[in-house]
């Protein structure tokens, strides 16, 4: 079963952005404003995939080991920089723990999932390791923004429960503990949804795509297996490391949460 | 001669809009009872946190059991310290049973685990039903939450107790009824901001702010 996929020619691509004018309608009538954020993103989203697919194709024609790491740094260093932008932390605080968590998650798995479980000779092989690690990466963002964020802002926010700890004879680690599993369970209480009712309600995306690509069902299913285990360990790791990481510089020697560390003053 | 616990030299808290305490000089001996009292905004809250090292920019000198307090033995001078705080946000804690025993789940305060027996007897004197317990957090009011953290910090039985506006959330009869109870605490030495008349003219020591 390998049938290839349908090319889509470009005139039917251009037809297929007709459907977007059932929302366009939608929210113009009911005065939404959503009309133009909602046509500049999908600018955004075509000029920026279309791009990713001139690159690529030349990534993957050279499959230069370097040139394929380099790329993926690049990709962390962005998904670094979108967590602690949008996390409303102060970037000159957080963005290298949040890069050096980021990458270790991603490096340890990758090369777990790519070297051992796929048995791939060289796990910087263009085909595997950068598709694969850009839906760690792009997975993984949402829950590393959500747990940084509910971490920060709650610990903030519940001064006191963190103080009343410490005025008790907490050790930091021990005052931080009840705010680490807060965190965790707002960032990954949804993914735990998601996973229970993946393949039930909705077909995952990598698994569509291998199908449409001409995979067989059952190796596209094996892969999207893998995938979602990946990511929940990826994503749980990088979230676990950016934490510890962004202790060290977040509070004073007092053990108390720094004043400055937010970019907007909350 | 009775020994010193705290002592407090020049203390001055300068914040950007204004200095607070003005070279504050204090002494407490061990086991006193002891009320902060002055207007609002006279920084009664605040010189409790100052001395759990919450606020890490006062000037002068303070030493508690015998350390300066300073980072270096801010960890050591927690370790005999319990707090009761004036606010009672505490979301973080789901349930009323995690917030009573966390103090007893940290290191330090393991051998202090109190037993069945002392817990029904504080929650007795303190009028709070054993069964609360078992609530979740959001379903207490402000007054059992304030007992809740009073009856664990009593249980830990540490050589000093700060409460920060301890009664504030209470009304008068079992106000007076918990005072008391403060104030005969043996060996303790409690430290509490309050507006509380009944308290101030109680407490052996008034620092007026």
């Amino acid at each position: 079963m390998n049938k290839g996929v349908i090319d889509i020619p470009w005139s039917l691509l251009a037809a297929g952005y007709l459907l977007m004018i059932i929302p366009l309608l939608i929210f113009k009538y009911y005065k939404t404003g959503l009309v133009k954020p909602t046509l500049w993103a999908l600018l955004r989203m075509t000029v920026q995939l279309l791009l990713v697919g001139l690159y690529l194709e030349y990534i993957f024609k050279w499959d230069n080991p370097y040139i394929n790491l380099l790329w993926v740094l690049i990709m962390t260093i962005v998904a670094s920089y979108t967590v602690v932008k949008r996390t409303g932390l102060k970037l000159k605080f957080f963005f290298w723990p949040s890069l050096l968590a980021t990458f270790l998650s991603i490096v340890l798995i990758d090369y777990y999932f790519l070297g051992f479980i796929i048995g791939l000779k060289n796990i910087f092989t263009a085909r595997y390791f950068i598709p694969i690690t850009g839906m760690l990466l792009g997975n993984s963002l949402k829950n590393v923004i959500i747990a940084l964020d509910s971490y920060f802002k709650r610990i903030y926010d519940e001064t006191t429960s963190y103080r009343w700890q410490l005025a008790d004879g907490a050790t930091q680690e021990e005052a931080l503990l009840p705010f680490i599993s807060f965190a965790l369970k707002r960032a990954f209480n949804p993914l735990i949804a998601t996973t229970a009712i993946m393949g039930l309600i909705s077909l995952p995306g990598m698994m569509t795509g291998q199908i449409l690509g001409g995979s067989d069902p059952m190796i596209a299913v094996k892969y999207q297996i893998m995938i979602l285990v990946v990511i929940f360990a990826s994503t749980s790791l990088n979230v676990w490391l950016t934490i510890l990481f962004t202790n060290k510089i977040a509070f004073d020697k007092w053990g108390n949460l720094k004043n400055d560390i937010f970019s907007k003053s909350q | 001669m009775q020994e010193k616990i705290i002592e407090i030299r020049n203390l001055r808290v300068k914040f950007k809009d204004k200095v607070l305490y003005n070279g504050l000089n204090a002494d407490i001996y061990k086991n006193e009872k002891v009320a902060i009292a002055g207007e609002s905004g006279s920084g009664k809250s605040t010189l409790i946190n100052v001395l759990l090292g919450f606020i890490p920019q006062f000037e002068g000198e303070i030493t508690i059991d015998g350390k300066k307090l300073s980072p270096k033995y801010i960890n050591e001078i927690r370790k005999i310290t319990a707090l009761v705080p004036q606010e009672l946000n505490f979301s973080v804690f789901p349930t009323v049973k995690k917030l009573f025993f966390r103090p007893f789940e940290f290191k330090a305060n393991k051998h202090l685990f109190p037993s069945q027996q002392e817990i029904k007897d504080i929650f007795d004197k303190f009028e709070l039903d054993i069964n609360l317990l078992n609530h979740s957090i959001k379903e207490i009011s402000g007054g059992q939450k304030q007992r809740i953290v009073l009856a664990s910090a009593v249980l830990l039985k540490k050589p000093i107790l700060y409460l920060d506006e301890p009664t504030s959330a209470l009304n008068t009869e079992i106000k007076n009824k918990i005072t008391d109870y403060i104030l005969g605490l043996k060996n303790t030495t409690v430290i509490a901001s309050t507006h509380d008349e009944y308290f101030i003219n109680n407490a052996q020591k008034v620092i007026k702010l």
